[in-house]
């Protein structure tokens, strides 16, 4: 089992250290279930499909296509250090089912659903603290 | 098993709205006048209540509410699990299985809302989901995770978009002929919703519930109690709560057929056949409505209508009492009735079948209401009246 120290800035943490520790350390990681195959996210200890709990943590690309967006207009509270208005966009990563969020940046002309996008690491300010995030960039 | 159909039922309402930060007491003062008005409507001692229920991460343990009603015992404590108002009609089954298991006989279903008190609700239904995940996408708040679902919704799935102004403005149109609402007495004008402030695209002002600040409890006993109490009961015909599995708070990685919808493909069977009726026999809904495109794939899901003949379902004309043939929200709903988490919705269900809403619908025998929409947790109840 992999072990951690990423320390989260809201919430409890649950098994998904690992990703936290591959965006510091530059890299995008996911787990698959090392004996049935299933990828996992939100990540899990156990695989609820055939029990295991074994899971492999592999490297793969920021890149996919949006499955939907929002552009934020109104500064809610956690806000502070965003620009308004922003866009958001949930995105199916290529080749496997799983979705991760991100602001979009650059141009926005193209946001749709469908719309083939590429990511890079970047951090978010909330209050204090430094959270790693991923950019979403229309195009392939 | 028990068959619970009808064996529960509703003996007395309270509710209280104030705009949000006038409550003219802290939270539990004005939880207590409210659960205090239940009793008084069904003709009850408030002392020999002996069980609640919440939901949503209310702030009031029963226990501390004890001193001031003189509860004699309380046998029964709890709370459906989850954030928002997924929980609103799972509270009822709650209550119910503590009656009919004979674990409480008069139990309160209510929820309290005083920002001075409690802070923000959005904020509050936010802590207890938020995570770094979302955080980092700039993704704080409720409304943008519904308006991102409405996005797919309406762009993927083509659901036209005017449907939601057809359930705004029925919405407004009942509120504006409720006393009680904040939209009383106010004409309404789509265009003012058409053209007010964006919060999150697709979502603008008028498809957002704004908070006030109040309470609503509902008193429960069995119904052959309640007979002999002041008002006639109001039965519980069914309940049902839960998640289907690819549904969940699973950082957006719901499955995708389910990700637009609000999740009651889970207990819509469960409801139906308890109760053993189907969409058809639903004289009258009370549509928990966060946002309007939630509202809206709430009617989908319970059964109403589908992606093809939405816009055949939900007009104007139909979702108005007493002429429609789907009244949705007699009392204004959360959106011009005013929103103590949906806890109204809830209240008026009663009110309507008692004939006493602000918007009747004549001779209506069945009210579904529909919890909170989108949560990870849902639930929906319906209630009857007359024999069942």
């Amino acid at each position: 089992m992999v072990r951690s120290t990423y320390v989260t800035a809201t919430g409890p943490i649950g098994a998904e250290g690992p990703y936290w520790d591959g965006l510091l350390a530059g890299k995008l990681l996911l787990p698959r279930c090392t004996h049935c195959g299933a990828w996992h996210w939100p990540a899990v200890w156990r695989c609820g499909a055939c029990g295991s709990w074994d899971q492999e943590w592999l490297e793969r690309e920021l890149a996919g296509e949006v499955f939907s967006y929002t552009r934020t207009h109104h500064r809610f509270g956690g806000l502070e250090h965003f620009a308004l208005p922003f866009s958001t966009a949930l995105v199916t990563l290529n080749g496997l089912s799983v979705r991760l969020i991100g602001v979009v940046e650059g141009d926005e002309t193209d946001l749709r659903i469908g719309a083939p996008v590429t990511g890079r690491i970047d951090h978010t300010m909330f209050g204090a603290a430094r959270i790693p995030a991923i950019r979403w960039r229309l195009g392939a | 098993m028990i068959d619970p159909r009808g064996k529960v039922a509703v003996a007395g309402i309270g509710y209280r709205q104030y705009k949000r930060g006038s409550a003219p007491l802290p939270e539990r003062g004005v939880l207590v006048q409210t659960i205090v008005d239940a009793c008084e409507d069904a003709g009850f001692d408030p002392a020999l209540i002996d069980g609640f229920v919440s939901y949503g991460d209310d702030k009031n343990e029963p226990v501390r509410l004890m001193p001031d009603l003189g509860t004699r015992e309380l046998n029964w404590s709890a709370q459906v699990w989850g954030g928002g108002g997924g929980g609103v009609a799972g509270a009822f089954g709650l209550a119910s299985a503590a009656i009919l298991t004979g674990q409480a006989r008069a139990v309160v279903v209510f929820r309290a809302l005083v920002e001075g008190s409690s802070g923000r609700l959005s904020a509050a239904v936010m802590a207890h989901h938020l995570n770094d995940h979302m955080v980092s996408a700039g993704m704080v708040a409720p409304a943008q995770i519904c308006a991102m679902r409405a996005q797919r919704l309406f762009e993927y799935h083509g659901v036209p978009q005017s449907v939601c102004e057809e359930l705004i403005r029925a919405n407004y149109y009942h509120g504006s002929r409720n006393p009680e609402a904040i939209a009383y007495d106010k004409p309404f004008d789509i265009a003012e919703a058409r053209t007010s402030r964006w919060i999150a695209e697709p979502f603008r002002l008028f498809d957002c519930s704004r908070e006030n600040d109040g309470a609503g409890a509902l008193l429960l006993v069995s119904s052959e109690l309640a007979k002999d109490l002041r008002k006639p009961p109001v039965k519980l015909l069914s309940v049902a709560q839960g998640t289907q599995k690819g549904w969940g708070d699973l950082l957006e990685n719901d499955d995708a057929d389910l990700y637009p919808t609000a999740g009651f493909g889970a207990i819509r069977e469960r409801l139906y056949g308890q109760a053993g009726l189907t969409p058809q026999d639903i004289d009258v809904v009370q549509l928990y409505e966060n946002f309007s495109a939630q509202g809206v794939a709430s009617l989908i899901d319970h059964g109403f209508c589908t992606y093809e003949n939405v816009a055949e379902v939900i007009r104007f004309d139909n979702l108005v009492a007493p002429g429609g043939k789907l009244p949705v929200n007699t009392s204004g709903g959360n959106f011009a009735h005013g929103f103590v988490h949906g806890i109204g919705c809830a209240v008026e269900a009663v009110r309507v079948l008692r004939g006493e809403s602000a918007n009747p619908v004549p001779d209506a025998r069945t009210c579904l209401l529909a919890g909170g929409p989108g949560a990870p947790t849902i639930s929906s109840a319906i209630f009857g009246a007359g024999d069942f």
